[in-house]
């Protein structure tokens, strides 16, 4: 038995790792490299690393100037995140043994590193919803009547929470943009981005394909012009030059300024990927849909957006990656987002030298939320059988 | 006139559904809409006194970290030190198009290799560096890698070629002699006569079979050519090696060489291993989109698995990779502006330190946004034509 085994790896590494000079070659050389990395990563997480600042600065890092006494503001739309994304797993999943690896793997993390805090429990809290949602959605895909009701109320929430999100924090005597700070920044500026950026889009797409002259140039006009430069050259335009140009009236705060800005470019990103689709709907659909009688409004939104968005789906999931990691930005325009959150921690005279272990959590912070929605978005194509073929 | 109800209003509101007429006060509203925008944004631009570049001739007494194959001075004019801008600016986006072009070719192949380590070695690299803020991996460059790097008189050194310290990476360089233009007109004969070869070779090929080693014949005599009349000319090319110079009390400096700035280094890592991933994701999608039967084929044919790469696959996999890599130029060439976080005076940077010293700050952006939209448009011009090359004939 345990001969085979053997026997069995060994013909797989003929097979894949030995199979001519070339690549026993390259075999060994990649070997090299990848325990070099892990030797040194290993080192440095254990050995090298003084995880201390980042321990002591954790608040900076995850919700800057922010005042303490809201801090309960936060955890209702973040527990609703945690347990929509959880639903959205376990309804996309089908292969759940490795799934459940990875929540176990995470629970222990959890339970190992934040369950001695308020905080901590609080979040725990978040996990253990997330898990039993993660069963829920798990437990729906083969009931159908449930799966439908459940799937209505998960795009439903994740429409409502970031409204839901803005007004709990914002409201009731709440904490202004001004003082939103850290990685909390990040998230709503996200957020933000996208909730306002993509009906934007969608409308500057729509228009773009319009047969009006003037409301095509237009759209044409503003989706081009925003394109054309980086985004950082519109964050520096709203902060030092637009405030000039603003009847008094109007000037807003220069958070709130930066976020119109973000929005405007996502919408712009947005309507030439939604263009995309519109150009992907079949002629026949349109025809079809005016000889039942339907009018130019309701072909256009039963019709042809739900065809439309459905093929680019992919694309605006990068979008909103991208976005995500372009909200680093604002460390350079004097907001105190994550990464400026964790220059200051670092800039403190007891962790002088410790760039490094803050960059690194950051950095990490970014990659776990875009890497999570990547595969999202993954399992979301595979069940709508996006570019299967 | 008086408005009567009933008659004139049914008419104003018949006048209304009339699909022609709506048409055309939607876009006068739009167009009105954007001219009194227009109209505003002059008057105050006007009020601001911000209209116009004659501001361009004066001196804003500023001087620049880093130029390439420019010389600005600090008294020198802004469209200058604007143009100095625009050089740092263009030499971060060259270099680094063909950099992460290289990295992402290799990287998407490697990922799709049959050597199990090697593919997910490229997995690992692919998926962190995607996932992770191309911002933050230029300050880790930055403030991790090379700020961290010893003084320059301990600088880390290879036998006297190069150097590399907290001032950067100093390579070993040429410097150009008199008889330099006389061995360049011999080389570019040289080559011609090399690609003369070449196509004979393998035209004879092509008629009679068997290979003639096209390649290798005209190479051969190409360097034949170059090295007899480089030694001819009396070696027009005089290596220039740094070296360490002491310039004060304790102050050292390198010089000679070509010196590689830290600014420019982390800012070009970051963007080539950032673009890398996504080109390398480009490739691997391209080629994964051919249908396996090619690679069977070729197989069959018996040729090489570097032959079946370069001949069946790449040429094949290129029509489809050209029009996404083209936006991934794109995208190269807007991110070159993140260089102002770390201080690389590329045009962001210029413009800023512009607008500090003298203000005037839209003309500015509009200089920066016509210097992108010119970029973009000379990169996708190429592109579209390269594209079209490429592109399956008789379509």
């Amino acid at each position: 038995m345990e001969r085979s085994t053997i026997d069995l790896a060994r013909r797989w590494a003929r097979a894949n790792l030995f199979n001519g000079v070339p690549n026993t070659v390259l075999t060994v050389v990649s070997v090299t490299v990848a325990v070099y990395l892990i030797y040194a990563l290993t080192r440095f997480v254990f050995v090298g690393a003084d995880w201390e600042v980042v321990d002591v600065n954790r608040r900076l890092i995850f919700l800057g100037r922010y005042p303490k006494e809201e801090q309960w503001r936060i955890w209702p739309p973040m527990w609703i995140v945690m347990a929509l994304g959880g639903l959205s797993y376990g309804m996309l999943s089908r292969g759940s043994l490795r799934d459940l690896a990875w929540l176990g793997a995470a629970v222990v993390f959890i339970l190992a590193f934040l369950a001695t805090t308020t905080n901590g429990m609080l979040f725990g809290g978040g996990v253990v919803l997330a898990i039993a949602a993660f069963g829920l959605g798990r437990l729906a895909i083969d009931r159908p009547l449930v799966r439908s009701k459940l799937r209505v109320i998960t795009i439903v929430g994740w429409f409502l929470v970031i409204p839901f999100a803005i007004v709990l924090i914002t409201g009731f005597g709440g904490v202004k943009p001004a003082l939103w700070g850290g990685l909390l920044l990040n998230v709503l500026l996200a957020a933000i981005g996208i909730g306002v950026g993509l009906p934007l889009g969608i409308l500057l797409a729509l228009s773009r394909a319009s047969s009006l002259p003037v409301l095509k140039g237009f759209s044409t006009a503003v989706i081009e012009i925003t394109r054309g430069g980086p985004l950082i050259a519109w964050l520096f335009i709203a902060r030092f030059v637009l405030p000039a140009f603003i009847p008094d009236a109007f000037q807003t705060d220069p958070i709130v300024n930066s976020m119109i800005v973000v929005s405007l470019f996502t919408g712009a990103y947005v309507a030439e990927i939604v263009r995309g689709g519109l150009q992907a709907v079949d002629k026949g659909q349109v025809e079809a849909a005016d000889a039942l009688g339907l009018g130019t409004f309701n072909v256009t939104v039963f019709i042809v957006l739900p065809q439309a968005i459905r093929a680019v789906i992919p694309a605006l999931v990068s979008q909103m990656i991208a976005l995500w990691k372009d909200t680093t930005l604002f460390a350079f325009l004097g907001f105190t987002d994550a990464l400026s959150g964790g220059q200051a921690a670092y800039n403190q005279a007891a962790f002088k030298g410790s760039q490094i272990e803050v960059l690194v959590f950051v950095a990490l912070l970014f990659w776990a939320v875009a890497f999570g929605m990547s595969r999202l978005s993954q399992r979301f194509e595979r069940v709508l059988g996006i570019g299967v073929r | 006139m008086t408005i009567r109800w009933g008659k004139d209003l049914t008419d104003l509101g018949l006048l209304w559904r009339r699909r022609r007429t709506r048409r055309i006060i939607i876009q006068i509203a739009i167009a009105v809409g954007v001219g009194l925008f227009v109209f505003y944004m002059a008057d105050k631009a006007r009020d601001l006194d911000d209209l116009g570049f004659d501001f361009l001739s004066g001196s804003g007494d500023f001087p620049l970290s880093t130029q390439w194959l420019t010389n600005y001075e600090s008294n020198d004019t802004l469209l200058g030190a604007y143009g100095a801008g625009i050089f740092n600016t263009v030499r971060l986006v060259v270099i680094g198009i063909v950099l992460a072009t290289v990295l992402g070719v290799l990287a998407g192949i490697a990922r799709l290799s049959s050597n199990w380590l090697v593919a997910k070695l490229a997995t690992l690299y692919v998926e962190t560096i995607r996932n992770t803020p191309l911002l933050i991996q230029i300050v880790i460059w930055y403030t991790v890698v090379f700020l961290q790097l010893p003084r320059v008189e301990n600088a880390i050194e290879y036998s006297g070629l190069f150097y590399l310290s907290v001032k950067g990476l100093a390579l070993p360089s040429l410097t150009i002699d008199g008889s330099f233009g006389i061995w360049v007109i011999v080389l570019v004969l040289g080559a011609i006569a090399a690609f003369a070869l070449q196509w004979w070779l393998h035209r004879k090929e092509e008629e009679g079979g068997g290979s003639k080693h096209a390649v290798a014949w005209a190479f051969l005599v190409f360097t034949v050519v170059a090295v007899v009349t480089y030694l001819l000319t009396g070696t027009p090319l005089e290596p220039d090696t740094p070296q360490v110079v002491i310039t004060g009390a304790n102050i050292y400096s390198v010089k000679g060489g070509i010196q590689v700035e830290p600014e420019f280094a982390a800012v070009l890592l970051g963007l080539v291993i950032y673009t890398g991933a996504f080109i390398a994701e480009i490739v691997r999608g391209g080629i994964q989109a051919l249908p396996k039967g090619q690679t069977e084929a070729a197989a069959a044919l018996g040729l090489s698995g570097y032959q079946r790469l370069t001949l069946i696959i790449l040429p094949q996999a290129l029509r489809i990779i050209i029009p996404p890599l083209t936006n991934q130029f794109l995208n190269l060439t807007k991110n070159s502006s993140l260089a102002v976080v770390i201080g690389y005076p590329e045009i962001i940077f210029v413009g800023n330190t512009m607008i500090n010293k003298i203000g005037h700050a839209a003309p500015v952006y509009l200089m920066i946004f016509g210097t992108y939209l010119l970029l973009s448009l000379v990169i996708s011009v190429s592109m579209n034509f390269f594209n079209r090359s490429v592109q399956l004939a008789g379509r």
